[in-house]
């Protein structure tokens, strides 16, 4: 049978790719963040504020797009759960580009011979590749509606916790070294961000599987289980 | 006693300021058609066919109209939308060649019963087409009135307020309560359709059934129907086919979706457009066919 | 690609324009030109023939004297083609209402279309020579010839026109009205007479008074039926005058005078033709403008 609504279909094509391409530019940042936080390189971490403007402008992008489709197209049925999840999904993607840049701009202020604790930064750098390998996993599982792989991400992100706990734990540990334990408070602010940056990956692994079955289900931490709610 | 004259009672619906083509503009009021007794009444199809000649058009179809709901009928041209909803009145079988088979229970009782009176069926199910038919020999007032005097039963019944309740349920009175005694077909294209169903809700049925009734008008008088339509269901099972899926998005409870004489999925509207079950009808409703 | 200048028409084309167009005029101016002499020699014959006298005394039958006026002929002929339509019109609306609303497409409605249609083409001195003989010779009703039983030859004669001119009207009322009066749970039977037929009204009036008009003009089915009598009578079972039958008469006489009297019953019979050509039309255009 010939396909119908050829513009609108490659208009939700384009709109989803432009979304899930966003996801990639946070793990750009992402990236670049944790950098200038390792090697305190406030240039790095000049750059990865300044480039927040993409993601911003992404976001507007993909929020402008979504618009138009919705008055011009009238999505229905699936299309219309695509939709309202790369809405969803965009806001996520512009809220861990604001986690990134409070993490880049957390690093001129922990000095530049700030003393360092070899564990907590074991921790941080843990921590900052699981939420790189989270926002990737995401993005592959809505891509390939992959409603298993948007599950594992429970399971992930419960492990981000844990070590955001374990720093805190470290950090009130640390030792009476004021300046260790000023630099120990900041390293709580980086793992708190990246912990959020784990949520918003988990936000839009519940996305998946709404696109999919059509039932929203908010997946909570796997440890406490809750029954699902239909809609 | 001149039937023409107008009420002196006026409407006390503040009218409101509408576009150049009609002057005041009044929300329909169904409560103009008087008290109304019991409950709702629901249609149930069981194992329905129906045929053209050799052709096997309706193939078997269960479904039931729940009472006081609007239910749209969707699917592509062709998939035997309107022949279903006329087997429902049985107009189906007034095509010469056609008929047919199964039943069609309206609460308890078979309309396709053996004994039953077609005429009175009719009566009690009454339909709005798709292309607005007013009789054109007749006043507006005359138009309304016809469905009672066809049916033969105006003998002592009060007809001036049957006739200007019904005006009134439709929300065309205020529009022509100064020309009742004009030619029906002197009104424009919405208000000469919203006169073919004050001439239906006259004769007081259970269920209107509706054959694409916005498909000839404009879309403004498209949604004053949509609105009349909404409603009427307090008082009526309404049944409405509908080629506009944003129009049964809009005005039905419940959506039934139809392909090649069966029914494919019948479910909430809202389940419907926001996730269907079937393949077939993700792929209709997105407009992947149809 | 741009256009820079529009084509004109080639001098060939304007040549072939001209000379289409040229001929079709002749053929028109042709065709026209019996019709102009057919009334220019009435006219010329007959108007001086007119007198007051010509329309209020009967022919006296007398060879030599004074010839008298055409009024029993007048008369007879409105008298005779009277009794004619009222029993042809009913009947033929009958029949088209048969053949619209009931019998359609069926083998037996086809049938009485073909022979419908065979009867239009009949000669209509054939209708003459059967009502001769089945009534006339066996001198029905106690007389040989009688003004009724030439008014049943002219109904024959008329009720093919009538068929056809009503089918043709009744079939042109939009489906749509018969669906909707029929969806409101009229019997079939009220559908014709509240419908149908008061929509047809204008263009079946139309119809039988164009087989009216038919009817007073035709000479041979009198003929046989009729055949004359000179003074007044408004008994259907004498003989009676009629206008074709005095000019059939009259014109065969040596005496010019009564050959005048012929002319003038001519025109008269023309005009009457035309006045009922006109009211007709009149009908038809006041039906068009509502």
């Amino acid at each position: 049978m010939q396909e119908t609504r050829h513009q609108y279909r490659e208009a939700l094509k384009q709109l989803e790719h432009q979304t899930l391409d966003g996801l990639d530019l946070v793990i750009q940042q992402l990236d670049r963040a944790l950098e200038a936080i390792s090697y305190q390189d406030v240039e790095l971490a000049g750059i990865v504020v300044a480039d927040d403007d993409r993601i911003d402008g992404r976001y507007l992008e993909v929020h402008q797009a979504v618009l138009s489709l919705l008055a011009r197209q009238t999505p229905v049925a699936g299309d219309l759960r695509i939709v309202a999840a790369l809405l969803h999904t965009i806001r996520c993607v512009e809220r861990m580009g604001d986690q990134c840049v409070n993490i880049a701009k957390l690093v001129p202020l922990s000095g530049y011979e700030a003393p360092k604790d070899k564990d907590i930064l074991d921790s941080i750098e843990r921590m900052g590749q699981l939420a790189r390998s989270q926002v990737s996993q995401a993005k592959h599982a809505f891509a390939t509606r992959n409603t298993a792989l948007a599950q594992d991400l429970v399971r992930q992100d419960a492990e981000i916790n844990r070590l955001n706990r374990e720093i805190f734990k470290r950090a009130v540990e640390v030792g009476d070294d004021l300046d260790m334990r000023e630099w120990a408070m900041f390293m709580i602010l980086v793992a708190r961000c990246l912990e959020r940056v784990g949520d918003n990956t988990v936000d839009i692994a519940e996305q998946v599987v709404f696109v999919v079955t059509g039932l929203f289900r908010e997946f909570a931490d796997i440890s406490v289980p809750t029954t699902p709610t239909t809609s | 006693m001149n039937p023409h004259e107008v009420s002196s009672k006026e409407s006390t619906h503040m009218p409101t300021a509408d576009g150049p083509q009609e002057q005041t503009d009044v929300a329909p009021d169904v409560s103009a058609l008087g008290v109304r007794e019991g409950r709702g009444h629901t249609v149930s199809l069981e194992d329905l066919h129906a045929y053209y000649g050799q052709q096997h058009a309706i193939k078997g179809i269960d479904l039931d109209f729940v009472a006081n709901r609007v239910t749209a009928i969707i699917g592509p041209s062709g998939c035997g939308k309107s022949t279903m909803v006329r087997c429902i009145n049985r107009m189906h079988e007034e095509i010469p060649g056609a008929r047919a088979e199964g039943s069609v229970k309206l609460d308890d009782l078979d309309v396709y019963a053996p004994e039953v009176d077609v005429t009175a069926v009719r009566r009690l199910i009454g339909m709005v087409f798709q292309k607005p038919n007013p009789f054109p020999t007749m006043s507006v007032f005359d138009n309304v009135a016809a469905g009672i005097r066809l049916s033969g039963n105006s003998r002592g019944a009060n007809l001036r307020d049957r006739v200007h309740g019904a005006l009134r349920a439709v929300g065309l009175w205020d529009e022509v309560k100064s020309r009742l005694n004009q030619p029906g077909i002197g009104l424009s294209g919405g208000q000469q359709q919203r006169l073919c169903i004050a001439r239906t809700v006259a004769v007081e049925p259970e269920v209107i059934l509706m054959d694409e009734p916005c498909s000839a008008l404009d879309p403004v008088a498209t949604l004053k129907i949509e609105e009349l339509i909404d409603e009427l269901k307090e008082r009526y099972t309404i049944v409405i086919v509908t080629h506009n899926m944003q129009q049964a998005a809009r005005v039905a409870d419940s959506t039934v979706f139809m392909l090649d004489g069966e029914v494919i999925e019948v479910g909430p509207t809202n389940d419907i457009f926001t996730k269907p079950r079937d393949e077939r009808t993700e792929r209709y409703v997105t407009g992947k066919f149809g | 690609m741009s256009i820079t200048t529009l084509p004109q028409i080639s001098a060939k084309r304007r040549r072939t324009d001209k000379v289409m167009r040229g001929s079709l005029v002749a053929g028109t101016v042709i065709a026209l030109i019996p019709l102009i002499l057919i009334i220019f020699y009435l006219l010329q014959k007959g108007l001086s023939t007119w007198s007051r006298s010509f329309f209020t005394t009967d022919p006296t039958g007398s060879f030599f004297g004074n010839p008298g006026g055409i009024r029993s002929a007048i008369l007879g002929s409105l008298e005779i083609v009277a009794l004619a339509t009222i029993i042809s019109i009913p009947i033929g609306i009958g029949v088209a209402l048969y053949l619209t609303e009931y019998g359609k497409q069926s083998w037996f409605a086809n049938t009485v279309r073909y022979f419908v249609d065979v009867m239009t083409g009949v000669p209509s001195i054939m209708f003459g020579l059967f009502i001769y003989i089945v009534l006339v010779t066996a001198h029905v009703g106690g007389v040989g010839f009688a003004a009724w039983k030439g008014a049943i030859a002219l109904a024959l004669l008329m009720l093919p026109i009538v068929v056809r001119s009503a089918e043709v009207v009744l079939l042109v009322v939009p489906s749509s009205l018969r669906e909707a009066a029929l969806a409101l749970g009229a019997p079939r039977w009220r559908v014709v007479f509240r419908v149908v037929l008061p929509t047809a009204a204008s263009g079946l009036v139309t119809g039988s008074l164009l087989a009216v008009a038919r009817g007073m003009g035709e000479t041979a089915p009198l003929l046989f039926t009729v055949s004359t009598a000179f003074g007044l009578t408004f008994n259907l079972s004498h003989q009676m005058n009629t206008m074709p039958f005095l000019i059939y008469n009259y014109i065969q006489s040596p005496r010019a005078v009564i050959q005048g009297l012929a002319w003038g019953a001519a025109l008269t019979l023309v005009v009457i033709v035309l006045i009922l050509n006109i009211i007709a039309r009149a009908i038809a255009g006041r039906s068009r403008m509502t």
